[in-house]
This record gives C-alpha cells, structure tokens and sequence, in this order.
C-alpha cells in the first residue's frame, strides 16, 4: 500500500512538472530546429567566452613586433593547409598592430556576451519596474512613465546611445550604460502591456480579496505571470544591444584600444577592406554569427511561448 | 470654457502661420543672396569685358597710398606701406632673413583692396570665407558642401593658361577609397597614398607613383603645465623610453626615417647639435623612479593619455596604429598605462596647441617653406604655449638666430637652439614620414611640389578637359590669410597668389612681384609689383591690394581683421606677434 502510494505521488509530481510552463516551453522549444542552431551556437560561444585564455595561442592585446617573425596584417596562416612550417601560424592572420586576429576574436566573444547581458540586463530590471508600477498604479503616474519612455523611443536608438556616449565620455562603460538606457523603454512596454492583461485576472482579484498588499500582488502575483514575453523580447534585445556596442566602437565611442572588441577591430581595420580583407571579414563574421545565434533563439522561444502560436 | 480656450489656441495657431508665412520670402530672399555670393564673385571672371570698362575708371582715380604701422613691441613687422601704384615697402622691427620665403606662403596671398573692403565684416562673413578672389590660374565656380569644389579656367590670368578648362577637387577620408577611385577612373590625381598601397600602385601600369619630399616631422608631445609632465626628467625618460626605430619599421613607408632632430636635416641649419636620445631602457627608467614616480604592485607607475585625431597626414600615414604601439611600448617599456583617445580633428588641433591636454599627444608638421624658422620659430616661439610654458633657453636663442640672414653664421646659434631642446624635451621627434601621391599613367606633368599642393594648372590628364583632384579631406574655408588647415591652404593656391611663391626646389622666386630688394640688414624690404595681372573680379593689382591684405591678415586693429577664427595664427606666428597686437 505504501508502495502504491508513493508511485501515485510520484507520477502526480512528474505530470505537474511536465506541464510547467518551463517544460511546456522547452518541449516546445526543442521542437523548433531554428532555436536549436541558436542554442547550440550559444552554448558554444559560451563556452568559448569561458574558456577563452585556454583556446587563444596569444594574449589578445600582446604585439609581436620583435618577438616574432610575422608582418603587420599579415595573412591567414594555417600549416594543416599548406602554410610554411617556418612561418607562426596565425590561422586569422594578424592584424595593422601585429597581434593574433584570432585570439582577439575569441576574447572579443567575451566582451560581447558580457556587454549583451549586462545591458539588457540592466534594462530589464529598470524597464521592468518602470512598466510594472506604471502597469498596476494606472493614472498620471502610468501617464508620465509612458509619455517618458515615448519619448526615448521617439529618437533612434543609435543616435540616442551617440548622444549619451558624447555627453559622458567615450569608453565602453557609458556605451554599455547608453545602450542599457535607450532599450529600457521597449521593455518597460512589454512588462506594462502583461501587467495590464494580468490584473485583470481571477486569481488577482482573489489575492486581493485575501488581503493581500500592493507589492505582494505586484511582485508575487502578477510579475511572475508576465515574464514570459519578457524573456522572449530580452533574447531578442541581445542581439540588437551587441550590434549597437560593435556600432558605438565602430565609431570609436565604445570599448577603446587596446580591448579586443569586434566593432574595435572593424573600424581600425576598416580602410583595409580591400588590401587585407580578413581584418574586417571575421570580425564581422563573428558578429553576424552571435546576433545571429539570439535571434534564433528569440523567434524559437516567442514561438514556444506564445499560445496563439502553438499550432 | 474648454472649447473656448481651443478655439483661442488655434487662433493663435493660423496667426502664427500666417506671420511664419510672411516672413518666408524675406528668408527666401536673403538665403540665395548667400548663395549666390560665390558665384557672383566669380562671374565676373568669365566676363572679361565690364572689367575692362572698369579699368579707366581706375586709373582715372587718383591714387591714394595705404599705409600699415604699428609700434614694436612683440610684433616683428612695422609697417607696410604703398610707395606708389606698384611699389610696396615693409618695414621691420628686427631683420628677417627669411622674409621673402615666408610671404610665399599662402596665408600672405593677395586679394583686391575692395574686396576686403566689402567682405571682411560679420554681414559678408560667408563670401570671405568660401568666395576668395584672387589673381591665380582658376576661380571658383562653385563650393558644393561635403562633395567637390569646382574650379574654373581663368582667361586673363597674367601666366600661362591652365592646361584644364575645368578642375575639381573632391575629398575621401579613406586612403583605401581614394585608391578605388583612382583604379577606376573617376579621378586623375590621389594625394596621401597609404603605406600599404605603395606596392599596388608601384605594380599597377595604368597608374603613377610619385613620390612627394615634402620635409616632415611627426612628434610625441607633453604639455609641461600638467603633472608629471613638468618634471623634465619624465620627459627625458619617454624620449629614452620609445623605440622610435620600430615605430619606423611597423607603420611607416619606406624611404622614411627616425628623427634625429626636430627640424628634417634637408632643411639648412635643421639638424646642427646633437643627435636625439638612444633607446635607452635602463636610464629611463632610473629617470622615472627619480622622479619619484615609482611602480605599483601591478607595475604601473602612473595613468595618462595618448591623444590623436584619426586623420591621414604625411608626417603620420596610420595614426590609430601608432597610437597603440605608443601605447604598448609605454606600458611594457615604462610601466605607464596610457588611454589612448582618438578626437575629433578640429578639436584636437585647437586643444593642443592651446596647450590644454593633459598627457600626450601625437602632432606632426610638414614644412611651409624651406627655412628652419618654419619648424623652430612656429613650435617653440615665445607666444606658443602648445607645449605648455614656452622654454626661454630655446626661445631667445632662435629669437637671436632668425635675425641672422647667412646660414652659416646662424648655425652656432641653431646648434644651441636644437641642444636645448634635447635638454629640455618639450616633445618627443619620432619620424620624418616619406609620404606618395598616386596618378593615372595618362596624367602629363603629375609632379608633387616640396612644398604645398602639385601645380595642378600645368597638369594635362589625357584628353579630358577636367582634372579631377582626389583629397584627404574637405577644406575648412578658403580663405587663407586665417587658416592653419592644409586642405584650405592647397585649395587657396589654386586661386590665389603671393608676391613670391615656391618653385619646383621650394625656392621662393617672385610672382605678382617682380623682385625684392632687402636694405643692408633685412630690415626693409622693397617691393616692385607686376604690371598689367588682374583679380578675377576684373580689377587690377596694385600697392593698395598689397597693402590692404596684409592689412586684414597683420594688423590687429584693422576693421578687416575678421577671419575662419580670428587667430591668424600664421601671421603672428611667423612675424612674433601682430601689429597693434593687445597684450591678452
């Protein structure tokens, strides 16, 4: 009997696992080969930005001018595809400074995840309760949170981070604070949109019923329910935040040299498009590839999310 | 209430419109009168005729000498005066052996008396700074902003004819777009060829290489205002502390070399004294713990700049890279961690040279004319604080040396002049650049000057009857008697002209003037201008033009004293000071 019941209470605890919205969403999401591809690319590029110092063969800032036999911009030097033994392999050649274009593009996967995260990051918990207290107060608060948040979006995103960059200074800090501040109203939106829908709901008006107080209803209750499109909409925000820093650098406002950005390494290379081409080939590469993998995986996980997408 | 007040508001709204709507012509108008300034000045180039009707006029007229003067006090020029209708005589505080190289240079072109008169005033402001009219083989037809100035033949110029109709200048920021453009033929001359196209163009026989000697130099500055940087043993330390021989190998063309003095030594005088500081690891960092300025755990002694402006110079082809190797070498050489901080180009030139950056910067500076007073007297004069507090053991020195006409008897002096600015490090001298011009094969008589811009108006580009110009950079303004900008003064020759001006060798040989004549100790000097050249607005060169545009360019007190930004930073430079120049 005992037995029985503890088979019981397992099979009731796996199916109310199974259908959490968290396994709902993987199963969905595992479904799609699209979020998958960017998945993997993710988990790769990861990896790459934590093992980092284990795969470059140089310090990505080392200039070796003296220390090796290899010339400024120098080619793509592979001895596997019949690059002269006597030559340093520099499989990405090297770049105008003579430092290894490969070990700077596998650093640059750090600072790029790093400025992705961290922005978006910092936009979601800004925009979030920008949203959520706009959301769930309504009246001239929501009014002038919104009217706020409208008029950042009024201006281009890029323009709006130059400006800022230009009033603080340049470097990658305020690039990453500029980049953080004009995404914020998108998510302040999203999360006042969710707040609008969820309060609304049942177990709201039950929980207020029960007497429960505004920030428990607020952040217990209704914020829970509506990070779903926030997720989605961050995935996506990624991809969008590491163009605009590779813009910023490109432009020389964002991270400046010697840091082993990818926009960095396109706009001091970028007169070279026709003489050495590599130098602006796989650092864009790079780039295209990361927006690419968050992309992916934001479509997969708007569509693994959303019910009206389901079938 | 509330429809009320709307109905009020919209009110407000139609009769606003109405006065926005009434003021629009007038905008109209005044906005072509702007624009159509340029033109107006340059008409009257195409229309030789009413200019000619204007001559008796001229003549007829009485002539009225313009006389110039001004007490000596720091200023070297004391008067210029208007002997008679093509005489001009300038007078001098102290003699000036190198007079007649200096008014070659085009800040001291010539333009009509009037004008000056009518365009140098806040209200023609925008004429003077983009319509010049002067006496050169071209005028202008049109400044098209951000795209190309189109340059006109002019008929009745005194010289031989340009070869080309028409001649246009465009401008590329990108040394790899310039070369596209060459390649593809859609312009006939690039200038600032990058290092790493050398080969392409040198192996291409569709195109030319042509190298330009132009004398350069490319230094490491410090603004001794600023800490450390007042501790001359700091300064000392980074001259010691750079590998300026690898700087040379890695980013500059061949035929380029390492600075052993300021002054490149093709210019007489220019490398007397000793020769600049070895590598020198071990002194230099002797120095810097003397200094006090000792490593931290992490090996940094302390934090500065590098400043820079990403702009392609002859004296630094690769300027971001440069940057960076200062910068490494800083770090790994001396233990200072140095940002390095890319400026804005305009910004850049007027921080530094108003001595206001704290750190270092990068600054070059290719020869205006072949005399060492352009590199020594311009950087280390007492009334350029571009390194910080200008050092009076160079200053009086090179003061006592430019009144000195033989080189030879100036050498002892320019030896000290050049030891002392080893001893005191106001900079660091790096390169002398070697930089290249590129033309298409079909180009006749595609020659880089010493000096200046190619004489473009001797150039015959195949059979097209256009020259197209391929720059660096879009000029600031044209008029040149206040600009420091290579872009504008290269654009300025094309129009106008100087009593003297450069040949082939950099040698000064006279223009509108055919000759003049030094007093015994080059105080005075004579000048006896050329009959019968005119302006391209049809008037005729006299004293008085000579007179009134120096006039506008010298004299701090003159009502035509208005310029790009007031500095006429050339004319002070090169003469000390300006005439009735006030004390602030």
């Amino acid at each position: 009997m005992a037995v029985k019941k503890e088979t019981f209470s397992n099979e009731t605890q796996r199916d109310y696992r199974s259908n959490s919205l968290f396994f709902l969403t993987m199963r969905n999401l595992l479904k799609q080969r699209s979020a998958i591809v960017g998945g993997l690319i993710l988990i790769i590029l990861v990896l790459v930005a934590i093992f980092a110092p284990l795969i470059a063969p140089y310090d990505p800032e080392a200039v070796l001018i003296g220390v090796e036999d290899v010339k400024k911009r120098a080619d793509p030097c592979i001895h596997l595809l019949g690059c002269p033994e006597d030559q340093p392999q520099h499989i990405l050649g090297t770049d105008g400074n003579v430092r290894d274009v490969f070990s700077r593009i596998i650093f640059g996967t750090r600072v790029s995840l790093f400025i992705g995260f961290s922005t978006v990051g910092f936009a979601i918990v800004i925009g979030t309760f920008l949203g959520a207290v706009g959301g769930y107060t309504g009246g001239w608060l929501d009014n002038l949170i919104m009217r706020l948040m409208d008029v950042l979006l009024a201006f281009p995103s890029l323009l709006l981070a130059i400006a800022i960059v230009s009033f603080r200074g340049r470097g990658l800090q305020n690039a990453l604070l500029a980049i953080a501040i004009v995404t914020i109203p998108v998510y302040a939106r999203v999360v006042r949109g969710s707040v609008l829908s969820v309060k609304e709901q049942a177990y709201v008006a039950a929980s207020r019923a029960l007497g429960g107080g505004h920030l428990h209803i607020l952040f217990g209750r209704i914020l829970p329910n509506a990070i779903p499109p926030l997720i989605v909409q961050g995935t996506l925000g990624i991809a969008t935040a590491i163009l605009d820093a590779a813009a910023l650098s490109f432009l020389g406002l964002g991270a400046q040299p010697p840091t082993p950005e990818w926009g960095t390494m396109l706009g001091s290379e970028r007169n070279q498009v026709f003489t050495a081409p590599h130098l602006v080939f796989f650092p864009g590469l790079a780039i295209m590839i990361t927006v690419l993998a968050f992309n992916l995986l934001g479509d997969g996980l708007r569509d693994a999310i959303d019910p009206r997408l389901k079938q | 209430m509330k429809r009320k007040t709307l109905f009020v508001l919209m009110a407000l709204f139609v009769v606003a419109s109405l006065v926005f709507a009434a003021c629009q012509p007038k905008a109209e108008e005044a906005a072509p009168a702007e624009e159509s300034a340029p033109a107006e000045e340059a008409a009257p180039a195409e229309e030789a005729a009413p200019a000619e009707e204007a001559a008796p006029a001229e003549e007829a007229a009485a002539f009225e000498p313009l006389v110039v003067s001004a007490d000596c006090k720091n200023n070297k020029m004391k008067e210029i005066a208007a002997i008679d209708e093509m005489t001009v005589r300038f007078t001098m505080c102290k003699p000036d052996p190198a007079f007649l190289a200096k008014i070659a240079f085009t800040p001291f072109f010539i333009y009509p008396q009037e004008w000056i008169e009518a365009n140098a005033n806040e209200a023609n402001k925008e004429t003077l700074l983009s319509a010049p009219v002067g006496t050169g083989p071209y005028y202008i037809e049109s400044w098209n902003r951000g795209d190309s100035i189109v340059f006109k033949r002019f008929d009745d110029y005194w010289g031989d004819a340009a070869k080309t109709q028409t001649l246009v200048f465009r401008w590329a920021t990108e040394g790899a777009q310039r070369l596209l453009e060459l390649q593809s033929g859609t312009v006939d001359y690039i200038t600032k060829l990058s290092p790493d196209d050398y080969e392409t163009v040198q192996n291409d026989d569709t195109l030319q290489f042509l190298p330009v000697p132009n004398p350069n130099i490319m230094y490491l500055a410090m603004t001794n205002t600023f800490e450390p940087w007042n501790d001359v043993n700091v300064r000392k330390a980074i001259a010691m502390g750079i590998d300026r021989q690898r700087i040379i190998d890695n980013f500059y063309p061949a035929g380029s070399e390492v600075a052993s003095h300021f002054t490149p030594c093709s210019i007489p005088n220019g490398c007397t004294g000793e020769s600049w500081y070895d590598f020198n690891l071990e002194e230099a960092n002797r120095l810097l713990d003397e200094a006090g300025l000792e490593r931290g755990e992490d090996g940094i002694r302390f934090k500065t700049a590098i400043y820079y402006r990403d702009v392609f110079r002859v004296y630094l082809p690769e300027p971001g890279l440069v940057a960076v190797e200062i910068q490494t070498q800083l770090k790994e050489n001396l233990g200072i961690d140095a940002d390095v901080v890319v400026m804005e180009s305009g910004e850049f030139i007027a921080e530094s040279t108003a001595g206001n950056l704290n750190g270092l910067y990068m600054l070059g500076w290719g020869a205006d004319y072949l005399h060492v007073t352009n590199f020594l007297d311009f950087h280390f004069s007492r009334s350029n604080p571009q390194f910080g507090d200008p050092i009076p053991d160079i200053y009086e020195v090179l003061e006592e040396a430019s009144t000195i006409a033989d080189p030879a008897e100036a050498a002892p002096l320019y030896e000290k002049a050049n030891n002392a600015i080893r001893e005191f490090v106001p900079m660091v001298p790096i390169a002398h650049g070697a930089p290249a011009d590129a033309a298409r094969a079909d180009v006749e008589n595609a020659q880089p000057a010493v000096l200046g811009p190619p004489d473009l108006w001797t150039f015959v580009p195949g059979d097209r009857d256009t020259l197209v110009y391929l720059k660096a950079a879009e000029p600031i303004s044209l008029y040149c008697a206040d600009e420091t900008d290579g872009e504008s003064l290269d654009a300025c020759k094309m129009v106008t002209e100087g009593l003297y001006k450069y040949n082939a060798a950099g040698d000064a040989v006279p223009t509108l003037a055919t000759s003049c004549e030094a007093n015994e100790d080059a105080t005075v000097y004579t000048c006896y201008l050329r009959e019968g050249v005119k302006f391209h607005d049809g008037s005729t060169l006299d004293a008085n033009d000579v007179v009134r545009s120096w006039d506008a360019s010298m004299n701090a007190a003159s009502p035509y004293h208005i310029g790009n930004t007031g500095a006429f930073e050339y004319p002070s430079y090169l003469f000390d000071a300006l005439m009735n120049q006030t004390d602030e």
